[in-house]
């Protein structure tokens, strides 16, 4: 367990702190490599590639789109309803996503 | 012309020739060569290489079992012209995979080489309890107990396998040898086995290397 | 000589080296990383900035700011839960707890579920069982959510499968017995890889890792590669991360071939072309840390064929940085000094898109 965290401090982009589940979604759902993907999502969230990793930027970003902050905001997305406006945000298929909307009978 | 023949033993090893590797032999004896010599210079080096080539994904396992039976075939004809007494076996290797361990693709390979490094193997499979071990030991004679573990968990019948050989005072009868993937040097002596193979090469030298020091 | 740098042993022993030693060790050891695989050394340039990673007096080192990468993980969140056969703490969590603690709490990019087995086969009767708790994690997380296993082509073989047991077959010199039992065992493997992928995906997945593939030889490998093959033709906008399980593709058949292509011997400039091949949209990498050798040698090793992989790749390679691979000590708790140090040389040398 503690191997991954460490990775996690060294090297690792930061998950929903910042924007490394983005850049995740692009290296999964494109094929991207590392900076491409990183490239995309800076483009899509109108920042450059260094702020990706910035907590500080990333924080209200991710609050002011509702695509879920680290903290718990109480009535904050996260989870599935996160994930709809990151696959909007991103052009792209989340697999989860596309089921929820087809249970929910949203438009996909 | 000798090494010629040394060529072609190493050769055969090497292309898993039997034929080759028996008409090399008998070529070699009947030529006067000495036959420890033409092991030792011609055969060996070429198992060697074999083992070298697996350890690095040149070569795969069904060449490395034809290279081992190419061996034997001609070591068993190559021990039949060595006077009684100075024959090549190198010793009796018991191996198996420990108590709870189901792993044995590793040992598998150990025991090619061995085989083809002229040590008499015998295998206990997977999942060996610590008193079978010490029971067919005793049975087969061997000098050297290997003992396989792939997970940390039953690294431990290795140490119990240390253990009970000292309270049954074996311990200077049989030497140990002990790996697989999570097991190391550092393992080896903390439970106080004789030695520690990184791979299957490196058992057969450790193996020969424990026997001349015996 | 002074021998004042602290660094460790592939076993995890703390040793001192001194700076001489140190460069030695990296230069033999992408020398060796070079004839194995037939890439290029390390330049002395990139041996050099090795050193300073490796020889830096701090206890734990990371990545500039904006070099950061993505993070996928091998069954982590069952870390939390499991204990010492999954390198668990033993927390007492749920599974859907783990997960969540995984993303939030320690900043993952993608956290995943995985079978405590860890292997597919044990998941085809229980396929229900995943698919819910699956799903209804999903509902949860925000990161990206993978499904992970590992192929383990052991498992169909006898006692444990239907499959005559090629490691018994083979050293009795019945080579095409055991050829034919891999073959035969392969087909059962893809089948439930298969299976397996095509369930959740049915509940929405976001990723499916086939981790440590090959670890029971080429016939594991290739599974492994037509099942990703046939998951794409099914499910084509399903996300597979495909990993492999040691520095080149270990011939217990010998001759099976993916498209052409002989997967025995394979390194990993050769495995991730494979995998692209076979349309899985990231590679993963494994190289073997030896236990007999230094820090600085393993990891030169690996950065070597991490760097080559990464150029013969058009998608993302990931480096496997799990216990006793590609540089991380081979022990249960890796020290964090080199963990944090694999991780940089990774990163900044050995282009990885992630770990």
């Amino acid at each position: 367990m503690g191997m991954h965290i460490a990775h996690i401090m060294a090297s690792c982009m930061g998950g929903i702190r910042t924007s490394g589940d983005l850049v995740a979604w692009m290296q999964m759902t494109r094929k991207m490599r590392i900076h491409e993907a990183k490239a995309y999502v800076a483009e899509k969230l109108g920042v450059g590639i260094i702020d990706l990793t910035d907590e500080e930027i990333m924080r209200d970003i991710r609050k002011n789109l509702g695509i879920g902050t680290v903290t718990s905001i109480a009535g904050g997305p996260k989870g599935i309803r996160a994930k709809c406006k990151i696959a909007d945000l991103l052009g792209i298929n989340i697999r989860s996503v596309s089921l929820f909307k087809s249970q929910m009978g949203f438009p996909g | 012309m000798s090494t010629e023949i040394f060529e072609s033993a190493a050769d055969a090893i090497l292309k898993g020739d039997s034929d080759k590797a028996v008409e090399t032999a008998k070529k070699g004896l009947g030529e006067g060569l000495d036959p420890v010599m033409l092991i030792n210079e011609g055969f060996i080096p070429g198992i060697n290489k074999v083992g070298d080539m697996f350890g690095s994904g040149k070569l795969f396992l069904p060449e490395l079992i034809l290279a081992a039976a190419a061996m034997q075939n001609a070591t068993d004809i190559i021990n039949e012209a060595i006077p009684e007494g100075e024959g090549q076996s190198r010793g009796r290797f018991l191996i198996g995979t420990v108590e709870g361990d189901v792993h044995d693709i590793g040992k598998t390979i150990v025991v090619s080489l061995m085989k083809a490094n002229g040590f008499e193997v015998m295998d206990l499979g997977r999942d060996v309890s610590t008193d079978r071990f010490i029971e067919a030991a005793d049975k087969f004679n061997a000098d050297i107990i290997g003992t396989s573990a792939l997970l940390t968990t039953t690294m431990e019948g290795q140490r119990r396998l240390e253990v009970e050989l000292k309270k049954a005072g074996l311990k200077e009868r049989f030497k140990t040898m002990v790996g697989g993937a999570p097991v190391t040097q550092r393992w080896a002596k903390r439970i106080g086995a004789d030695a520690f193979a990184e791979n299957a090469s490196e058992a057969v030298k450790l193996a020969k290397a424990l026997l001349e020091t015996a | 000589m002074s021998n004042d740098i602290v660094t460790r042993m592939g076993d995890g022993e703390r040793v001192q080296l001194s700076a001489g030693e140190i460069r030695e060790d990296i230069q033999t050891g992408t020398a060796d990383a070079a004839q194995r695989a037939g890439v290029p050394e390390l330049t002395a340039q990139e041996q050099e900035r090795l050193f300073d990673i490796i020889s830096d007096p701090s206890r734990i080192v990371s990545v500039n700011p904006g070099e950061e990468v993505i993070v996928t993980d091998d069954g982590c969140s069952m870390s939390f839960y499991s204990g010492q056969d999954g390198a668990g703490v033993g927390v007492p969590l749920s599974r859907m707890q783990a997960v969540l603690t995984y993303e939030r709490a320690c900043g993952a990019d993608t956290t995943s579920l995985g079978h405590s087995d860890y292997s597919y086969k044990p998941v085809k009767p229980i396929i229900n069982f995943e698919a819910n708790d699956y799903y209804n994690t999903s509902m949860m997380t925000t990161a990206p959510f993978f499904y992970g296993a590992q192929p383990n082509l052991g498992l169909y073989f006898q006692p444990d499968g239907p499959c005559p047991n090629a490691a018994e077959l083979m050293p009795m010199g019945k080579i095409d017995e055991a050829r034919r039992a891999q073959e035969e065992a392969a087909g059962h493997l893809a089948k439930d890889l298969v299976f397996v992928g095509s369930r959740l995906a049915d509940v929405g997945l976001e990723g499916l890792n086939f981790d440590t593939s090959g670890s029971a030889g080429d016939a594991d490998f290739m599974a492994a590669l037509q099942a990703v093959a046939e998951l794409k033709r099914k499910v084509p906008d399903l996300p597979i991360l495909m990993g492999a399980s040691g520095e080149f593709v270990l011939g217990m058949h010998g001759e099976v071939e993916y498209e052409g292509t002989r997967l025995a011997g394979l390194y990993p400039q050769g495995q991730v072309k494979v995998i692209e091949t076979a349309g899985a949209d990231i590679a993963g990498v494994a190289i073997n840390t030896a236990t007999t050798e230094s820090l600085p040698w393993n990891l030169s090793r690996a950065v070597t064929f991490v760097k080559a992989a990464s150029g013969a790749s058009n998608i993302p390679v990931h480096a496997n940085v799990g216990m006793g691979v590609c540089g991380i000590p081979m022990m249960e708790q890796p020290p964090i000094d080199s963990v944090t140090r694999v991780s940089k040389a990774l990163v900044q040398l050995g282009k990885a898109d992630g770990l």
